[in-house]
């Protein structure tokens, strides 16, 4: 009777169905319900998310999901951002492009992350796809504006373009002028990455004139304020904006135009930019400010007096991005005004100074803890910090989802105690029972790891660094941590014992990274023989790992789960011990 | 030493590696050990040895007892319940623990100096001017800071660098540049500079040399191997990550 049931449905009314179902875990359940289901599910399958692009080929993906039109990549680890992945490492996303210009004529979205991204992939992605929508290239590099060019002529339909925090070889901003005449459907727009001197600010005025759909614009640093006003007016429409350059001399009519253009947005959320910010400009602001639920200065390099009077202008603030001038004095006022506060984020602005230039301390997030319930983000670079702190910050704010913590100078003690920060950062994954990403930093032992290992059972992403004392603290995250995906792992006294001893751990993670540690080289090839689900990639850019003894620690090692087995574009550097295990065999 | 897998290992290097049984490993169960809500230490129980080795850093673990009644497991006491690890196995104490065996090596091979080295190493790789990636700003944040924080600076100026006494440096994005012929070398800031045409630029007017001569210059460096290469034969991210000065030699011919 049952198996009746599930035949009864006809194809079309089951794919319907399927198409209410949009998360990737849901789908990927629906897939493994009966063979039928499968089948059906894969054929209309339309997004496809692969957080590591060499766990699976472009093949595989191709073979399985054939009618995909959006897909979403990312390639390089993420302590790429802080150059510890050298150069060449990988990450090319053209393959991948060359295999779906085939595949997927009807390819509508392509997101990268942390990939290489050339002029070529760009004009085959331009000549590929008829359909092309979206194009996000999230902190990616290795293409000019020659590629932008090629998009921008080629795409008739193009909605959105998104280079955010990506690296262009800008080599000139003719590029905006190639959008024809008849493109008239951009939905958002980031070139807030590209250095030129020269953006074309006539294309980029006629630009937004003719597009009426224009939610999202950001502007690179090069354009001046006093351009700001025209783009505004012609794009009253916008809900974020990212301005370029908000600095000039004071003028009363310069002003007074920005002011009326900035209130004539009346849909305006979201406000980024802001480099070189001259403070007698920000109360251009202020019309719009109590509507603004997410800003970003954190290029601003204004002192807290001015943040302390723009932001209590903005009660209905959501997220806020900050550079440490504004200080504790700043944060406790963003504590009493903002009390909708979700996400904040607070940078330093000399971050290899020895001395500390302002008066930040964690007495600044102790009040946003304390002022702000909803507050579920945290990224805060500081120079000291106190287990009371963490502990108190910890029962105020029970919802944290992500928390990560850089106190600038390794392995510092709390500042009161001088002990380590491990009850501090205990009480963070005991409370917040819902965190999915944490970054220790400061003095800690492996009992930090204990907590961890004990409360983390949420905890998707960690990141460690010159923490622990042993192989234990290691053992204990890998063994209690269930829902860990990614970890990342730098000059910490970890070696082969506790990731032997958990090897099959690392198949239900994505990925983890240990640089600076102390895993021996022979351990990583005994993973690599014994675990073939895995990459096990060794990276050494001074000598071959296998020219010194085994015993010898590797200087950095990247694992993730794959079903496409070790890759192909590996450079010099970069040794697969799937490979040193066939030479040895 | 073979694993329970049934599988024997290759030869035994020169250091042997300790092995595991990888199957009892993963099963261990660390719930059982919270019956309580006292965060007590055998979570997971170390034999005598290891109690030295989590002592490597000589933090006082039983001060942490701020913890949350945790109190009484912190302390290295605890550490003598029954091995986790098997006591037969020769676990060497405290610096040693990278050294597996107690055969003497050179001093170059010996593991414990490495990871030595390696933390410290990571300063001297990037030529002393601090950890590489700590913190842990992105590349163009970095940037951002070199400002005059009064918001009137429109190209970035960098203030005076050096601090070379093991502690951070300021990270200089500025480069020596010299030209053929000229014996005073100037320098010059990488940091606004995002292609090869903008540099030339710059450089041009630097040395005064006219858009007419501009055919006459060839743009070279020196990179961190010391080795001569012209500077457009790379691409631009190769030659900003490893050169270390930039030379103008004359073209012949």
């Amino acid at each position: 009777m049952q198996k009746e049931m599930a035949y009864s449905f006809p194809d079309e009314v089951l794919k319907h169905v399927f198409s209410f179902i949009q998360s990737d875990k849901d789908r990927n359940a629906v897939s493994l319900v009966c063979k039928s289901w499968y089948e059906i599910e894969r054929w209309c399958r339309r997004k496809v998310f692969i957080g590591n692009c060499y766990a699976v080929s472009p093949r595989m993906v191709i073979r399985r999901f054939p009618e995909v039109r959006s897909i979403e990549l990312k390639g390089k680890p993420h302590f790429a951002d802080f150059n510890l992945v050298p150069d060449g490492w990988g990450g090319y996303v053209l393959q991948w492009i060359a295999e779906m210009a085939g595949a997927y004529p009807w390819l509508g979205e392509i997101r990268l992350k942390r990939m290489v991204v050339t002029d070529e992939s760009l004009e085959l992605i331009a000549k590929s796809f008829k359909n092309f929508k979206v194009l996000v290239l999230f902190s990616c590099e290795g293409f000019s504006t020659d590629g932008l060019a090629a998009i921008a002529a080629s795409c008739k339909n193009l909605r959105e373009l998104d280079l955010r925090e990506s690296e262009v070889d800008d080599l000139s901003g003719h590029w905006l002028a190639q959008f024809p005449e008849t493109c008239t459907s951009l939905v958002s727009l980031n070139i807030s990455c590209l250095g030129s001197d020269e953006v074309s600010f006539s294309a980029l005025e006629r630009l937004v004139d003719r597009c009426p759909n224009l939610r999202s614009l950001q502007l690179n640093r090069a354009v001046t304020l006093d351009k700001i006003a025209n783009i505004l007016r012609r794009a009253p429409q916008l809900v974020d904006f990212g301005t370029g350059n908000y600095a000039a001399e004071l003028q009363p009519d310069v002003f007074s135009n920005l002011a009326g253009a900035f209130s004539s947005c009346k849909e305006l959320k979201s406000l980024s930019g802001f480099w070189d910010v001259v403070p007698a400009y920000l109360p251009a602001l202020y019309s719009i400010c109590p509507r603004l639920t997410s800003l970003n200065l954190s290029y601003a390099t204004i002192q807290s007096p001015d943040l302390i009077k723009l932001v209590s202008h903005c009660p209905r603030l959501q997220r806020l991005l900050v550079l440490d001038y504004v200080e504790d004095s700043g944060l406790e006022e963003l504590a009493s005004s903002c009390k909708d506060l979700q996400e904040l984020r607070v940078f330093p602005s000399d971050p290899f100074g020895v001395e500390p230039n302002v008066s930040l301390t964690e007495q600044g997030l102790v009040a946003v803890s304390l002022g702000c319930p909803k507050l579920q983000s945290v990224l805060y670079f500081c120079r000291r910090m106190s287990n009371a702190a963490l502990v108190t910050i910890a029962q105020n704010c029970p919802n944290l989802t992500r928390f990560r913590l850089c106190i600038i100078e390794p392995k510092t003690p709390d500042y009161l105690t001088l002990d380590p920060l491990d009850a501090g950062f205990g009480a963070i994954v005991e409370h917040c029972k819902d965190l999915r990403r944490l970054s220790l930093s400061g003095l800690l032992t492996d009992h930090v790891f204990e907590y961890i290992g004990t409360y983390g059972k949420k905890l998707e992403m960690l990141s460690v660094a010159f923490a622990g004392d042993s192989d234990l603290g290691l053992h204990h995250v890998l063994s209690g941590c269930e829902s860990l995906r990614k970890l990342e792992i730098r000059d910490c006294p970890f070696g082969d014992k506790a990731l032997l001893a958990n090897a099959a751990k690392l198949e239900t993670m994505r990925s983890l990274w240990m640089s600076s540690c102390a895993v021996s080289f022979g351990a990583c090839k005994l993973l690599g023989q014994k675990m073939p689900k895995l990459n096990v990639e060794v990276i050494d850019e001074t000598e071959p790992p296998d020219s010194r003894p085994e015993s010898y620690p590797v200087d950095k090692l990247y694992i993730y789960k794959s079903v496409a087995g070790p890759r192909f574009d590996m450079p010099p550097f970069v040794w697969s011990m799937d490979e040193a295990v066939k030479i040895l065999h | 030493m073979e694993l329970q897998l049934g599988l024997a290992l290759p030869p035994p290097p020169l250091i042997p590696i300790e092995t595991f049984d990888l199957n009892s490993y993963g099963n261990y169960e660390t719930r059982e050990a919270l019956g309580t809500n006292a965060l007590s230490w055998p979570l997971l129980k170390l034999g005598p040895a290891d109690n030295d080795i989590n002592n490597i850093h000589h933090h006082n673990s039983s001060s942490s007892s701020s913890s949350s009644g945790g109190g009484a497991g912190c302390k290295k006491r605890s550490f003598d319940e029954a091995p986790f690890f098997d006591e037969k196995r020769n676990v060497p104490k405290t610096l040693h623990l990278l050294l597996w065996t107690n055969q003497p090596n050179d001093e170059d091979d010996d593991p414990s100096n490495v990871l030595h080295e390696n933390s410290s190493s990571a300063i001297f790789k990037n030529d002393g001017e601090g950890l590489v990636g700590w913190p842990p700003v992105k590349t163009w944040r970095k940037k951002v800071h070199h400002q005059i924080p009064n918001g009137g600076a429109e190209n970035n100026r960098l203030p005076a660098v050096e601090n070379g006494i093991g502690g951070r440096a300021s990270k200089s994005t500025y480069v020596k540049v010299k030209m053929e012929g000229v014996p005073i070398a100037r320098k010059i800031d990488l940091s606004v500079h995002h292609s090869f045409e903008g540099l030339t630029n710059t450089l041009m007017r630097m040395f005064g040399i006219s858009d007419g001569n501009r055919k006459s210059f060839k743009l070279t460096y020196q990179d961190r191997e010391g080795d001569r290469l012209l500077a457009e034969d790379v691409p631009w991210r190769t030659f900003i990550r490893s050169l270390k000065c930039l030379k103008l030699i004359r073209s012949r011919g």
